[in-house]
Formats: structure tokens, sequence, C-alpha cells
């Protein structure tokens, strides 16, 4: 009934979606840091309006499960895109709207929320001191969140970016409904293709595993040294 | 947007909660019991079992949730088919609770290992030469002092658990997100964008509330102090 050989083929065959896989993850990860950090910057300033709006949809997007979201920026997403564009002048067909679009500007908007959590935490680790003495020294803002804060700040967020990493690599997998294939898609397409379900998916588990596996060997060395470094 | 779509579908979506609620109330018991059960191998370091278990959480942390739902929903009754046991037809809803406490346990051990470690030494030491048996020491010592640090997270997992419940679509349960699949194709793909705001809608209210009930529990057991129980005891 479990036929080892398909197994092995399928292990292979789903080897070669990883690298486009991690591709998607890390710019889902580059944008979703991107907008977390300009979330945790509102929050930190206390921007009168943008300050409650932020709010609510933060809560919003914690409560909202990402499939829910994924479906409901797949359907709203092209028109969205269409209206702006069309204020522009130009003609778009809603339709033409290439999901791997959808994939990342949905994952990338409901991890914002809590990569800006998790850059706030690194802001308190800042010590008011640092910013003081920059400011002390005639620093704009720009060049003390440059030079001062952000390379001390990524220092104590890095193991937290590493998690939400594989978080994102595990919430790809999501990305099957809208017809993007990743690791789980391909496991789902293969099994489909010879109807052997079980070996695809467990062909699918292993380089899952494997992958995390590698990963939190690294975060864990990594921390190991910037511990070190205090 | 049509709002009076929304409002008129409303009443099938809130027929369905009953189910998803259900999933989430067993496999969150039975997933906390399990990882209770973790807990207590890890920490008394049973042989054999101590590694598997180290195994089976590195498992369901590295994989996404909806390929372990595939695994059991297709792979459980071939395993059971080699030990003997013949299930013709997998019900998805079992197949989803199962998952789900499987999944529920090993998340749920990585947050109550740490509180009970995080329990000093010095207050089993102390518990054992006030002559406590181990089931009082536990009852009225370790745990009063585990459920405040273990508490916060236990209520994020709960919150994720709400989220991966809209998974179980998937492998053909039908719960809210199989409804909407069903309302969509029986309106010949109109209405998507309204049918998954109003999901949306829903999964946020339900997670608000049990946000806020957490949150009471853990204003209740702040207001409970150990010392006071302990010293009672003494």
């Amino acid at each position: 009934m479990f036929q080892l050989d398909v197994l092995i083929e399928d292990f292979f065959s789903i080897l070669k979606v990883v690298p486009q896989t991690l591709l998607l993850a890390v710019i889902i990860l580059i944008l979703s840091l991107f907008m977390g950090g300009c979330l945790a910057l509102i929050q930190r300033k206390k921007i009168p309006i943008l300050f409650t709006i932020i709010t609510v949809v933060q809560s919003f997007l914690r409560g909202t499960p990402n499939v829910v979201l994924l479906y409901l920026g797949y359907y709203s997403l092209p028109f969205i895109v269409q209206y702006i564009v069309s204020l522009m002048g130009i003609d778009f067909n809603p339709h033409q709207l290439d999901p791997v679009i959808t994939v990342i500007v949905v994952f990338s908007i409901s991890f914002s929320v809590f990569q800006s959590e998790t850059i706030r935490g690194s802001l308190h680790s800042v010590e008011r001191g640092q910013i003081e003495a920059a400011q002390s020294l005639g620093y704009g803002f720009f060049h003390t969140l440059w030079k001062v804060i952000i390379p001390q700040a990524l220092v104590e967020a890095l193991p937290d970016i590493m998690n939400s990493f594989l978080v994102i690599i595990k919430a790809l997998s999501l990305a099957y409904l809208i017809s993007v294939v990743d690791i789980f898609g391909q496991a789902k397409l293969l099994g489909a293709y010879n109807f052997s379900y079980i070996e695809a998916f467990v062909a699918a588990a292993f380089v899952y595993w494997i992958l995390c596996s590698i990963f939190t060997l690294f975060i864990n060395k990594f921390e190991l040294r910037l511990r070190k470094g205090y | 947007m049509d709002i009076t779509f929304m409002l008129e579908i409303l009443p099938q979506f809130l027929s369905v909660l009953p189910i998803t609620l259900l999933i989430i109330v067993v496999s969150t018991i039975c997933g906390f019991l399990l990882s209770v059960l973790v807990v207590a191998i890890r920490i008394k370091k049973v042989r054999l079992l101590n590694p598997i278990m180290g195994m089976y959480i590195s498992f369901t942390r590295s994989t996404p949730i909806l390929l372990q739902l595939f695994l059991i929903y297709y792979g459980l009754p071939v395993v059971l088919a080699l030990m003997g046991i013949h299930i013709n037809d997998m019900n998805p809803t079992t197949a989803s609770i199962i998952t789900l406490i499987i999944y529920n346990g090993a998340y749920m051990s990585e947050v109550v290992r740490p509180a009970y470690l995080a329990v000093e030494r010095g207050q089993h030491e102390a518990a054992d030469s006030l002559g406590f048996s181990p089931f009082k020491k536990l009852y009225r010592i370790i745990i009063p002092q585990v459920a405040p640090i273990a508490l916060p997270g236990l209520g994020n997992a709960i919150i994720y658990l709400i989220h991966d419940t809209s998974l179980i679509f998937a492998i053909g349960v039908v719960d809210i997100m199989g409804l909407a699949n069903i309302i969509i194709s029986s309106n010949y793909g109109m209405n998507q964008i309204e049918i998954y705001l109003l999901i949306a809608i829903i999964y946020w209210i339900v997670s608000m509330l049990s946000e806020q009930m957490i949150k009471y529990l853990e204003r209740r057991k702040q207001r409970l102090p150990y010392n006071g129980s302990t010293k009672e005891v003494a």
C-alpha cells in the first residue's frame, strides 16, 4: 500500500519547488518587516488618527485566520487594483492579476502586524540614553533611526524575525488554495497525478521538517553568537 | 458591496458555528491534557518515550497544520489497517479533531514546560521537607505558581487554534468555510467578497470574545495570591 520508490521520487520533485517557496517567503518577510516597522513607528509616535485606525486594523488582522484573508484578498484585490489603476487612466483587466501577487500582498499585510510587535519590543530594548546621546550630537530623526536605533534593535529582533520566517514558510502552504504552487501545493499535485496522496504528503512533511530543522539550527547558533557579544 | 445579502446569509453561518465551536472546545481540552502528559514524560525523562516526544514536538512544529490534516485524513486509516483495524470511511470531522489535538498537544506542551521549569527548585524542596504528598505538592504548591505563567501562552494557543479551525474545510468538513464554498457555488460565483468579509467578521468576534475570556481568567488568577493559600496549608 505504501510505496517507498514513489516517496523518494516525490521527495526529489518537491525539492525542486523549495527555492521558489523560499524566495516567496523572503519577499513576504522583507515587505512585512518594512510595513511592521512603519506600524511600530506610528504607534510609538502616537500619530492621532492613524493610531486609532491601526489599532482597529491590527485587532481585525489578529482576529481573522489567514485563509479567510487570503480568499478575501483573492476576490477583492483585482478590483481594488483596477480601481487604483483606472484613476491613473490605464485600462486593466482584473482577471489578469497573478495570484502570486495576491499571496504576497495578503501575507505581507497580515504578518506586518506580528512583525510590528517584534519591532516594538526590540525598539524598547534600545536604551533611552542612546537616543538622547544621538540627539545631543545633533543627529536628525532619520539619522538617529538609521545609525543608532536600527542597528541595535535589529540584533535584538533577529531571532524573532527568523522565527517568523519559518511561520511564513508554513503559512505559504495555504497558497495552493488560490493556485500558487509551493511545497504543499506540489505535494498535492503529485498526489493527484499518481493517486498516491500519502507518499506525496509524507515526502512534503520530510521536506518541511528538514528545512525547519536547518533553520532552527542556524537560529540557535546565531543567537548564541549574539549573546556572547554582550 | 451588498449589505442586505450579508445579513441574509448570516443565519446560515450562525447555524454551522456550533460545529466550529465544538471542535475548538474538544481540541482545546484534549490538547491540553495531552500536553500535560507530554510535559510529564519530558520532565520525568521517561526512557524511550522522551526522545519520541522530542521528535513529535519538532515534527508538529515544523510542518504546516494543513499538511498534518491531510496526513491524518489519508494516512491514519492506512496505519490503523496495518494494526488490523479497518476503517472504510474516515470522517473528516474526526480527522480534524484528532489533528488539532495532536498539534495542540505539542504546541501547549512548549508553553507548559517552561512555566513548570520556572518554578524554583526550592519550592519543591520546601514542600517535600514539610511532608507534602506528591499529589498535594502539585496541587497546592506547583500548579498555583505554574498557572499565572502559562495562562498568556495558553491564551495565544487557543487563538491560534481558532484560526486553525478555518482550515478543516480543506478535507471536507462543512464548517463556516465549507459553507462559504457551498454558497458560492450555488450562487454561480457571485458575492464572494461579501461572504468572506462576513466570515472574517465572525472569526474576529469569536477571537475577541475568547481573548476577553482569557484576560478575565488572568485577572482572577492574579487576585488569587498563591502565598496566601500556602500559608493556610502550612
